[in-house]
């Protein structure tokens, strides 16, 4: 143990100093957040110029009433729309032409561009259409004061929910918003990591192969403590960088909570005050969604069970690959070589993937309960099932059967890396792999 | 003599080819044992094997009087043919890691560290990357680090390669001081004036079998061709007629009459000797016919000795 330690502190050394390690620290947080946020900036920014459309009406009805939203300007024309059409317009983005007989046949409303539309651009105009026919429909049944009824019947529901306990009977506040996020995130964080840095023990494998270290090593070490030292290292860099992501989503949440004078709500939903105070007390506007989210994040059961969770089976998902990948880096003598033998590494991560996408709409479903049961999966499915609870005994099987697995793993790479690190010149197939299990 | 290592009967098969076929060696205690071979005749398999990094399919090897186990592998210093340092390291910090690995405690290891950096002259590099370093400079890196924790066997591989005669003349004088202090060597190599300055016993292995096995000056006086060398003042023609008779064959002659007579310089000649003939007669017979002024053997070099043997002459 005491060598498997030396060397991976060596390999925890090594990387933390590198520049590239606190490069990918300090700039994936920023990262991300420019993911959240360029989009709402780039929205803004195109929001400002706005696209005009030439209305020529023959119906009468809908010309004067359509509405200029955020990113359309309607102008009314007089012209009939042969001549419209005809004559050279500048910065026009296209032309809505509207049937005379638009009441009794909606599908006669044209609108020509010059450029490309989009879907938003085209359900807007329809939207205002249909709404403008509807009530001029509405207007032929003759109720008196409609104008008047129809705002007063206008209606936007906010949802409550909040999840109960079916033993206690007691609710939680629960936010679909966040768990959807939660789960997106720590089930791809688990992807990126397990394939980053498991590809990471990979080419340190493949360094230590072509640079002849293993042969001056074998002397003071045995193979398997060399690739047991480098995967635990190398996981230890890993549950670095995400402890400093944590620290940092920390201080940065905590900044922006006192910055929005939120103090006060956070600490009112830690210590579970009734939301419809919490929303009063805020000094802005919280919706009921906010304050779901503010309470959900301020519960420390839940924040443990999922950052536990993320650790568990991070370091469980990483174990079998890690051990998967350093074989297949044994194996060979340059990374070129590494393409074929990856397949089983990758297929069954992308596989997982997958599976978490649908997970993330039925967290529940069989396809998502099973695979975060087998262990090649489970790491990143049950990572996405976790935010939404998850029974003790599933979690339980499904970490022993990961624990089960990695063992088994690390056992059968240990074997395959022992051989694998001194053959040089051969191009290893499956069968020759399996062939090495068994060498003595 | 005690022994350190013995191999018995080892055959070692990779898919397709032997690369050791039945090799038996006996490897005494202190002293420097070269294992002599062409390239791919099985040297390195052999060297794995008693580094326990491969198996042998069958045989056995004994160190220090018992089977050979994980136990004894802390006890051998191996420096590989092809080195091997991590590049984007610093070799200061690289060295003691080797070190610690070898089970060294780091203080300890740092004041043996500074030691041989001071023997070697080598102080300044100890902040320096590895891939600063030229080949020979990384290999005397290499060296320390194989004989630092002091084990009982070394095994060098073609140490040598890569030095200038400088730098070469140091790591022989420094293998020499190991064998001294009672550390026992196997030197791989196929550079045979190497072998003849170092070694004191060796093996020489050829497709995957011992060919030859014995001391070194044993087995150079044994396949000595019966030659002998004479160097004289006088004539060499008087000389001639007067071993015409004698039991021996004149080789050839170096110096011709002229000279020897004028005795500008002593003239030479090379006489093969039967083996089982008097010497003492045919020397009497020298020396009554001219001045005789040395009279020796001549006895191969190793790497006549290993050209004959590869080449299944002997």
């Amino acid at each position: 143990m005491g060598k498997i330690g030396i060397i991976a502190g060596r390999e925890f050394n090594e990387r933390v100093r590198k520049k590239s390690f606190i490069f990918t620290t300090i700039l994936m947080p920023i990262c991300l957040v420019a993911i959240m946020f360029i989009p709402a900036l780039m929205m803004n920014i195109s929001s400002d110029e706005k696209k005009e459309v030439l209305v020529v009406d023959q119906s009468g009805l809908v010309g004067d009433r359509l509405q200029d939203d955020s990113t359309l300007t309607f102008t009314l024309s007089d012209q009939t729309a042969e001549e419209v059409v005809g004559q050279q317009h500048e910065g026009l983005f296209g032309i809505l032409i509207v049937g005379s007989d638009v009441l009794t046949n909606p599908s006669n409303v044209q609108l020509l561009t010059y450029e490309s539309s989009t879907i938003n651009i085209e359900s807007s105009i329809a939207g205002q259409i249909s709404t403008i026919l509807e009530s001029e429909k509405l207007k032929e049944y003759n109720i008196e004061d409609i104008d008047t009824i129809l705002a007063a019947i206008k209606t936007n529901v906010s949802l409550k929910v909040k999840q109960l306990d079916a033993t206690s009977g007691d609710t939680k506040e629960s936010s679909s918003v966040l768990n959807i996020a939660l789960a997106y995130i720590f089930g791809f964080l688990i992807y990126m990591f397990v394939f980053l840095y498991g590809n990471m023990v990979m080419q340190g494998v493949i360094e230590e192969k072509s640079n002849k270290v293993m042969e001056v090593m074998v002397s003071s070490v045995r193979p398997f403590e060399l690739m047991m030292g480098k995967i635990l290292g190398i996981a230890s860099v890993a549950v670095t960088q995400f402890v400093i992501w944590v620290i940092f989503i920390l201080l940065v949440g905590g900044g922006a909570v006192s910055l929005l004078g939120l103090s006060d709500v956070v600490a009112s939903a830690g210590a579970g005050v009734d939301p419809a105070a919490i929303a009063a007390a805020a000094p802005i506007d919280l919706d009921s969604e906010m304050v779901a989210i503010i309470a959900t994040l301020t519960d420390p059961a839940y924040l443990l069970r999922i950052l536990g969770g993320f650790l568990i089976y991070f370091i469980g998902g990483y174990l079998l690959y890690a051990a998967m990948f350093a074989a297949v880096g044994s194996a060979v003598d340059n990374e070129k070589d590494t393409n074929n033998l990856q397949l089983p590494i990758t297929l069954p991560l992308m596989v997982a993937l997958f599976v978490m996408l649908n997970a993330m709409q039925d967290p529940h479903g069989p396809l998502a309960f099973w695979c975060s049961m087998i262990p090649f999966t489970s790491p990143i499915v049950m990572m996405v099932r976790l935010p939404y609870g998850v029974p003790g005994w599933e979690l339980a099987l499904s970490i022993g059967l990961l624990v089960v697995t990695f063992v088994g793993m690390v056992y059968l790479a240990g074997r395959i890396y022992r051989v694998g690190v001194f053959m040089y010149g051969k191009k290893p197939s499956f069968k020759e792999l399996a062939k090495w299990i068994r060498y003595r | 003599m005690k022994e350190l290592i013995r191999v018995e009967n080892v055959t070692k098969q990779f898919a397709g080819h032997k690369a050791l076929d039945d090799v038996s060696l006996t490897i005494p205690e202190g002293g420097v044992y070269g294992l002599l071979g062409p390239n791919g005749a099985g040297k390195t398999t052999l060297i794995r094997i008693i580094n326990r990094i491969t198996a042998p399919d069958s045989g056995r090897v004994w160190f220090d009087g018992h089977p050979l186990a994980a136990t004894d592998v802390p006890n051998i210093g191996y420096l590989p043919e092809e080195r091997g340092l991590y590049k984007t390291m610093k070799v200061g910090e690289q060295a003691l890691y080797f070190a610690q690995l070898k089970g060294l405690s780091r203080a300890e290891a740092t004041r043996r560290l500074k030691q041989w950096f001071v023997k070697f002259g080598i102080e300044s590099w100890w902040n320096k990357k590895v891939s600063e370093l030229s080949k020979g400079m990384a290999q005397k890196v290499q060296f320390i680090v194989t004989v630092l924790h002091e084990p009982r066997l070394l095994i060098f591989d073609e140490p040598f390669s890569g030095f200038d005669p400088i730098n070469a003349n140091l790591l022989k004088q420094e293998i020499m001081a190991l064998k001294e202090k009672g550390a026992t060597v196997i030197f791989s190599t196929h550079n045979m004036s190497s072998v003849e300055e170092v070694c004191d016993h060796i093996t020489l292995i050829n497709k995957s079998k011992n060919i030859l096995s014995g001391s070194l000056d044993e087995i150079r006086r044994s396949h000595g061709g019966n030659i002998f060398e004479v160097d004289f003042r006088g004539s060499a023609e008087e000389l001639k007629g007067a071993l015409a008779s004698a039991p021996c064959t004149i080789l050839d002659s170096s110096a011709s009459d002229d000279e020897a007579l004028q005795g500008a310089k002593p003239a030479g000649l090379k006489l093969h000797i039967p083996h089982d003939e008097d010497v003492r007669h045919i020397v009497e017979l020298i020396n009554n016919n001219t001045q005789l002024r040395s009279f020796h053997e001549v006895i191969p070099s190793m790497n006549d000795i290993f050209i004959r043997a590869v080449a299944g002459e002997l």
